[in-house]
């Protein structure tokens, strides 16, 4: 009787439960801490040099990389560019997402077609995604040619090779390999909305405009913000695309602080200062995503 | 019956216990190349050839694409991995890092037992070897030149240009003809501008202008390198390379250059492999030539670099053979005449291996007009892989906005010399090379 208490008892128990939540989430926790904590921590360490990224020796040069970023006419021209390149993709992400998934909650014909349609860029490989956008953009391509088939020859441009234009036009291409996601977000959502709200304001007269704005968009208000977070993440990080289509240029217009930190870093062998350009991103990244966070939870409240 | 069976699974067992003892005698070479589609293919032939006189050698050859080659194969490297010879850039970038941090082996002994010296050419020697030693074998001379379309020129009318005026004259005639890009180039990847910028650098200041800089007290900044960059933009200001040049990529213009929908470009003769695939005997119908001075009193001079290097993995188990394995590669006659009919170009004389190839018309071609020229001395093919790092990337963003015409010439120089001073106090730039006599 008294092995029975001891063994049921509430201590126990939570002590117990906090062993087994604690074994499963070992291994999460090592792999983090082996493939993310720790190269994050040395990625600052090697900020502190200046290292070819080679040779044994690295020169200790504390917060030299630092001083030199702030005056650094590059990193602030591909600072801004990464901003209005994560705002674009944000607007995109974020506004169209949630009207598409609003759109294909109905119960449309070819509702599935069109789901699969959205979502299929995402599995692709993103260096796929930016042959075919180069391919897309490129002068004679398939957006110029199909403009001026449909008589908007006026509009057609060299999208990649404008200054004005390299910028927004990859940021699209951004867009549709991840808008799918999106979606998939939203539409999961929208699951969550009871029905009945929609039969209510029906009878009350309202218009499917009037249901969308008083009704889904605050129900998605909670999957807004994880829409938002994961785009913007994913567009500050963005690499693989512009490096494929454009690599920063022409000139710098399409250089993001991730194409910089490659080119300073890996191409010329300047690992110190690559890294510093890393810190700052990651620094921006957590900082905007904070604030972003702290803004809603206020407005939550 | 029952002793047939018996000898045969004894036969077997021998034979298959025979050839695993001689697979584990085998040693294993790794080699990485890259380079364009059609020319690394030949490394899988010599590889061949070497694996055939030497039974107890397997040589595996690995193409990496030059994109994946830096993140692939520097941190392996650094672990004490990778393959036992790996293709490389040359100058003094990169390979400056990989040779001070110890992961390339001093190829200099192997380069006086093996008498090396008399093929690889000083100028080529310069760009391989640091300190005395040298690091690399440079795999094949690159030239670059106007590719044209025979074809095209021949239905209007047109010749080789002999003249400024004359090459004027073509592009007009060109544009008049209807072809909007009348010389392809391929803006958008950034380095195949360098190759205008290379040879109009060198036209504008010789050989000895380009030396003065790269070696000695001169700057980016004279004037010849002004005129080099404003021909350049006036060039581009007046169609010369289409309405778009800086939305094209190199791939795309080479592609309707084959198709026969631009009648020029400037490249090399590395896209000749390839298009021999491709292309066939329609290759007959493309030719190259030299652009004609652009000013008065200026000499033709051909342009004249390596391809990549050759280096051997400092922790290679097996520096001797890979040693062994280039001197095969690139010091044996056949194995020279094997690169040149795949319209690779080896390193050193040729004269007596010419007769016996069958290196592609076009190459051929282009290899006897770099000879005809070769006494007004050569220039760089490409300035990009003989200057520093953090100088190429400037470069290529204002060669970008010279064309855009964003930028002015004097504003172009100024930012690269700005740069080139910067590498220079660094101590990053080329220095004058050679292998020490002992």
């Amino acid at each position: 009787m008294a092995a029975t208490s001891r063994r049921w008892s509430p201590g126990r128990r939570k002590r117990q439960a906090w062993l087994t939540a604690g074994l499963f989430l070992l291994p999460a926790i090592a792999l983090y801490l082996v493939f993310a904590f720790i190269p994050t921590i040395e990625v600052f360490e090697y900020s502190l040099t200046r290292w070819d990224g080679i040779s044994p020796n690295r020169e200790w040069v504390g917060l030299g990389n630092y001083d030199r970023l702030f005056g650094d006419r590059i990193f602030w021209e591909a600072f801004f560019n990464t901003v209005e390149w994560t705002a674009i993709i944000v607007v995109i992400n974020v506004g169209l997402g949630v009207v598409l998934a609003a759109v294909l909650a109905r119960k449309i014909k070819g509702r599935i077609f069109f789901q699969t349609c959205m979502f299929i860029p995402v599995i692709q490989a993103p260096i796929t995604t930016a042959i075919i956008w180069r391919w897309m953009y490129q002068p004679n391509g398939a957006i110029n040619e199909g403009l001026s088939a449909i008589g908007l020859g006026f509009l057609t441009t060299p999208w990649l090779g404008d200054l004005t234009t390299a910028l927004p036009a990859l940021a699209i291409a951004h867009s549709w390999s991840t808008l799918g996601l999106s979606i998939v977000i939203f539409l999961a959502g929208l699951q969550a909305v009871d029905d009945e709200l929609y039969d209510a304001a029906k009878i009350d007269g309202a218009t499917p405009i009037q249901a969308f704005w008083y009704i889904t968009l605050p129900a998605l208000r909670p999957v807004t913000a994880v829409v938002f977070v994961l785009t913007a993440t994913a567009a500050f990080k963005a690499f693989d695309l512009i490096w494929g289509t454009t690599q920063g240029g022409p000139i710098r217009a399409t250089e993001i602080l991730a194409t910089y930190m490659y080119k300073r870093g890996v191409l010329e062998n300047n690992y110190g200062y690559g890294s510093a350009v890393a810190v700052a991103l990651l620094v921006i990244v957590t900082l905007a995503m904070a604030v972003y966070l702290y803004m809603q939870a206020r407005r939550d409240d | 019956m029952t002793k047939h069976r018996i000898g045969l699974v004894l036969a077997a067992t021998a034979l298959s216990g025979s050839i695993s003892i001689a697979a584990m005698a085998q040693t294993e070479i790794e080699i990485w190349v890259g380079g364009e589609p059609g020319t690394a293919n030949v490394y899988d032939d010599l590889a061949a050839a070497y694996m055939a006189a030497n039974p107890d050698v397997q040589i595996n050859v690995t193409k990496v694409g030059s994109d994946l080659f830096n993140p692939v194969l520097v941190p392996s490297l650094s672990g004490g991995e990778g393959p036992d010879v790996f293709m490389y850039g040359t100058g003094p970038g990169q390979p400056a890092a990989i040779i001070n941090g110890g992961l390339v082996a001093d190829l200099t002994p192997y380069y006086r037992d093996y008498g090396w010296d008399p093929l690889i050419p000083d100028s080529i020697e310069s760009t391989t070897s640091s300190d005395g030693r040298l690091w690399a074998v440079g795999n094949e001379v690159e030239n670059t030149a106007m590719f044209y379309n025979q074809a095209i020129f021949d239905q209007l009318g047109l010749s080789v240009p002999e003249t400024w005026s004359d090459f004027e004259s073509t592009v007009a005639a060109l544009i008049e003809a209807g072809y909007e890009t009348p010389i392809g180039l391929g803006a958008a990847d950034r380095w195949p501008i360098s190759h205008w910028q290379s040879m109009l650098f060198g036209r504008f200041a010789s050989p000895a202008g380009v030396d003065e800089v790269m070696f000695g007290d001169g700057a980016w900044t004279e004037q010849a390198f002004v005129d080099a960059s404003a021909l350049l933009q006036e060039m581009t200001e007046e169609g010369y390379f289409g309405p778009n040049p800086v939305a094209n990529g190199y791939a795309e213009i080479m592609d309707a250059f084959w198709a026969g929908d631009i009648p020029m470009t400037f490249t090399g003769p590395w896209i000749v492999p390839g298009a021999v695939e491709s292309l066939g005997d329609g290759l007959a119908d493309f030719g190259t030539f030299q652009l004609p001075p652009m000013a008065d009193g200026q000499a033709i001079h051909p342009t004249e670099d390596i391809g990549s290097g050759f280096y051997v993995n400092a922790n290679s188990e097996h520096l001797d053979l890979s040693a062994d394995i280039l001197n095969f590669f690139f010091f044996n006659d056949d194995s020279r005449l094997m690169l040149l009919n795949n319209g690779t170009i080896p390193i050193g004389s040729l004269t007596e291996l010419l007769p016996d190839s069958t290196l592609p018309a076009i190459t051929a071609d282009l290899r006897a007009q770099i000879d005809s020229y070769r006494e007004n001395g050569t220039i760089h093919a490409f300035l990009d892989t003989v200057t520093p790092a953090s100088m190429t990337n400037v470069t290529y963003d204002g060669l970008q906005a010279i064309m855009l015409g964003v930028m002015t010439p004097e504003q172009f120089v100024e930012a690269i010399q700005a740069e080139w001073e910067i590498a220079k106090a660094d101590g990053a730039i080329l220095m004058p090379g050679g292998v020490a006599d002992n």
